[in-house]
């Protein structure tokens, strides 16, 4: 992962195809590599996120200023971690204008942040259109289009730059890794009893595709970083 | 460039004429435009809590206190003057402008007069309109309609709005956008200028600890203010250097 630290907002057009997953796993993921990130979940008031990470996760309501407050704030107040921010396709468009009206990107930057925008792109082909607009909206220094095996997705291959695929899961495996009980890092770890042997592999091999594709995110960033530098040079 | 003197009033209270000073107190800060202002709420001026270095607190009843704002508008130094009359000062003010000669100094170019009437949604506030038309000879006349705290103004019909205006071809209209009333509440708390607060500054020109949303939703407020104060020309002129003093008629010849 890059050194500085990273806002990553898990987004999508769509409802139901993995975001909060896609969410965990980036979690997970970045607790596995050493690192202390902070949640914001938009998805008030379920808190599909805050159920898995109740002692680091922030519940937040950003129809209001005072959740808007929250994600902005909260971030700006507290430079130096990752902060993963669930958000759920209902808040998309307020939230690319809050943070777009805001000019939040050149804030974060200053603050020493890097933007990564993980987006779910939905079977349908308006989904590539609307990541598109997302990604010239907020401008992160990283987008990574998210396919989901399992509901489809519009992404054509050979997409450059990182890519995220969310390989099929067992249907089993859903019902068990939805307890919010259930730790996608402990399993990683080693504490499999909560799964069916012949299940374990299904998830060990989702697991580690889509944490492979996210230690790509650390040379991109890089490259990127260089790229930048590059063009700021006379 | 002509001194310019601006009125800030209605006759009406709590529709907003402080707020409405302070935003063109702002303006002018973020245009570096120099600006003094006077506060008529005396004894207690609440433009003052905002604008304490800059702002006077006077009594327009008392003859001394008028020699202050208007004897001073060409020596003062500062090319925008800015008077917030107290609610129900309005015709008043006028009245005694009026009677004293400074109207129509006003017409004859001596300096360059201004008045933002802040309405209320209620007709009590197009009657205001019609009772102050036979000053308004000679003086911008900007009719601003509050918005700030989404006033709704579904009780100004067309027609009689019209009717108004009617006497008034000069009149402009001008709209004060809706601020976030959580963003309004932090900065009326703070007691700062909006662009202090917008800057994360405090009253004592320290670092803040303004909330970067709140200022974010001021620093938008205040462009949406800029758009609409683009089409008020007594403003633009100001921004340009002002306007120019008034021609001196020749000396007669000596025969």
């Amino acid at each position: 992962m890059a050194s500085s630290p990273l806002i990553a907002i898990v987004c999508s057009d769509r409802h139901r195809n993995g975001k909060t997953m896609l969410a965990r796993v980036l979690v997970d993921f970045l607790l596995l590599e050493g690192r202390d990130p902070y949640c914001l979940d938009l998805s008030h008031p379920e808190g599909a996120l805050r159920a898995f990470f109740p002692g680091r996760t922030a519940l937040v309501d950003f129809a209001q200023v005072s959740g808007q407050m929250k994600v902005f704030d909260t971030i700006l107040a507290g430079p130096g971690r990752d902060y993963v921010i669930d958000l759920p396709a209902q808040d998309l468009a307020r939230f690319c204008e809050v943070t777009g009206g805001l000019d939040f990107r050149k804030a974060a930057h200053e603050a020493g942040f890097r933007i990564a925008v993980l987006f779910v792109i939905d079977a349908g082909e308006d989904s590539l259109k609307t990541a598109a607009a997302v990604e010239d909206i907020l401008l992160p220094d990283i987008f990574v289009p998210v396919a989901n095996r399992f509901v489809g997705s519009a992404l054509p291959d050979g997409v450059p730059g990182p890519v995220l695929t969310m390989e099929k899961l067992d249907p089993d495996l859903h019902a068990i890794t939805s307890n919010r009980r259930f730790s996608f890092r402990t399993f990683l770890m080693g504490e499999e009893s909560g799964v069916p042997l012949r299940l374990r592999s299904n998830l060990k091999n989702v697991l580690q595709s889509l944490m492979a594709g996210m230690r790509e995110f650390e040379p991109a960033l890089s490259l990127q970083t260089l790229r930048e530098q590059d063009l700021s040079q006379p | 460039m002509k001194p310019v003197l601006i009125l800030v009033g209605a006759d009406k209270g709590g529709v907003g004429k402080t707020t409405v000073s302070r935003i063109l107190l702002d303006y002018f800060a973020r245009k570096n435009i120099l600006t003094r202002a006077f506060d008529t709420e005396n004894p207690r001026g609440s433009l003052k809590r905002f604008y304490p270095s800059s702002t006077e607190i006077i009594d327009l009843e008392n003859v001394a206190h008028q020699m202050k704002v208007l004897d001073t508008l060409e020596t003062a130094n500062v090319p925008v003057t800015l008077v917030d009359l107290k609610a129900g000062g309005l015709s008043y003010a006028l009245d005694v402008f009026e009677r004293i000669g400074v109207l129509d100094a006003a017409r004859s170019g001596m300096f360059t007069m201004g008045l933002f009437h802040i309405v209320g949604p209620s007709i009590a506030s197009l009657d205001e309109i019609g009772e102050i038309a036979k000053y308004l000879a000679g003086v911008d006349y900007i009719v601003a309609r509050n918005f700030i705290n989404e006033t709704n103004f579904f009780e100004w019909d067309e027609e009689i709005t019209r009717k108004y205006f009617s006497n008034i071809p000069t009149a402009l209209e001008v709209d004060i956008p809706k601020l976030n009333e959580m963003a309004y509440e932090q900065v009326d708390v703070a007691g700062v200028t909006f662009k202090d607060f917008i800057d994360n500054r405090t009253a004592e020109g320290q670092p803040g600890k303004f909330s970067f949303v709140l200022r974010g939703y001021v620093k938008k407020w205040c462009s949406e203010i800029d758009e609409e104060f683009s089409k008020v020309q007594l403003l633009q002129d100001i921004l340009t250097g002002g306007r120019a003093p008034a021609p001196v008629p020749p000396k007669p010849m000596r025969k």
